[in-house]
């Protein structure tokens, strides 16, 4: 089965495209995207942007079957 | 005194002034273009409080602050993107500030106007396609009546099930570069990511493919009656197509 959303609209203009998924997204977001190095204040030194997305997200799912109280720390 | 950054979305051309200023950055941030030999800049004002280097470590941890910088960023993207052409930046891409983005866009200029040329006027498509459930199991199986209960008998039917789990991933491959192979000539360019964690898809079937495609605008409806069509004739996955999206996996500079 194919599930293709699209219309002539969406072709051409992207705010009216279908969402993408969190994982699509970060696939993408994190995985490619333009790398700008350099002076960047922020350098991530140490750390896998990669990693730190599968670690999120398989932490969220991991928690969502053990009790609640979990590992985020929202402040 | 809070310190801020500025953190960048996407660099292009194109893009529209009045677009942006009715667009929201980053928590309500209001964007902005820096623009610099003919190339412009998104971006909006961050706190580093929230985004500096120390906080992102541990931000980046957690999903719901993740997720809405994902989406935010997105949501930029798509918004200045629809009607311009784009090179959408790394998630979490934070100078200093305008000077410092200017100084970005001399040093990069012209492989920039690469990436730009590349994209414009063609949309990312996804392509994912799953392994059928079931079909690695049937198969011919040793006659099962006398002595199925023997020692001997049962390591055939161990060494048949991991032959047929050979055959079954061999042919997951195969299946896995046709489709790839088949979609890439339909595409002006087309990229294989890592296929996703059944944990993360929450799928029992393994994706095989993971595909990214770089679509003229005009081809999308003829791109994904090409998937449906692979879709029709491959008995061994189910092959879905997703888009059209901003070309985010084609925009690295090489």
């Amino acid at each position: 089965m194919t599930e293709v959303q699209t219309t002539a609209r969406a072709q051409s203009d992207l705010s009216g495209a279908e969402q993408i998924s969190l994982v699509d997204l970060l696939d993408r977001l994190l995985g490619t995207g333009v790398v700008l190095s350099g002076d960047i204040v922020i350098s991530l030194a140490g750390v896998d942007l990669v990693q730190v997305r599968l670690h999120a997200l398989i932490c969220t799912i991991r928690e969502d079957m053990a009790p609640p109280g979990g590992w985020t720390s929202r402040d | 005194m809070a310190e801020h950054g500025r953190y960048l979305f996407a660099i292009g051309r194109g893009i529209d002034g009045e677009t942006v200023a009715s667009t929201t950055g980053l928590r309500t941030a209001p964007l902005a273009l820096v623009e610099h030999r003919g190339l412009q800049a998104v971006v909006c004002d961050v706190d580093l409080a929230d985004f500096g280097e120390e906080a992102l470590v541990r931000n980046l941890e957690d999903l719901r602050w993740l997720e809405e910088v994902a989406r935010g960023h997105d949501h930029v993207v798509r918004t200045v993107g629809a009607e311009a052409t784009i090179a959408p930046m790394r998630l979490v891409t934070i100078l200093s500030g305008d000077a410092s983005v200017r100084d970005r866009i001399e040093e990069l200029h012209d492989e920039l106007v690469d990436v730009l040329d590349r994209v414009d006027g063609r949309r990312e498509w996804s392509v994912k396609a799953y392994a059928v459930p079931g079909r690695e199991e049937p198969g011919p199986m040793s006659p099962r009546g006398t002595g199925s209960g023997s020692g001997a008998a049962y390591l055939q039917r161990k060494k048949e099930q991991a032959a047929r789990r050979r055959t079954a991933s061999e042919r997951a491959v195969q299946v896995a570069d046709e489709v790839h192979a088949h979609l890439a000539q339909h595409a002006v360019a087309g990229r294989r990511l890592q296929p996703q964690d059944p944990k993360l898809t929450g799928r029992t079937e393994p994706m095989i493919l993971n595909g990214a495609y770089l679509v003229d605008v005009e081809h999308g409806e003829a791109f994904a009656a090409a998937v449906a069509e692979i879709d029709g004739r491959t008995i061994d996955a189910t092959i879905e197509a997703q888009g059209p999206w901003p070309p985010y996996s084609f925009a690295v500079l090489e």
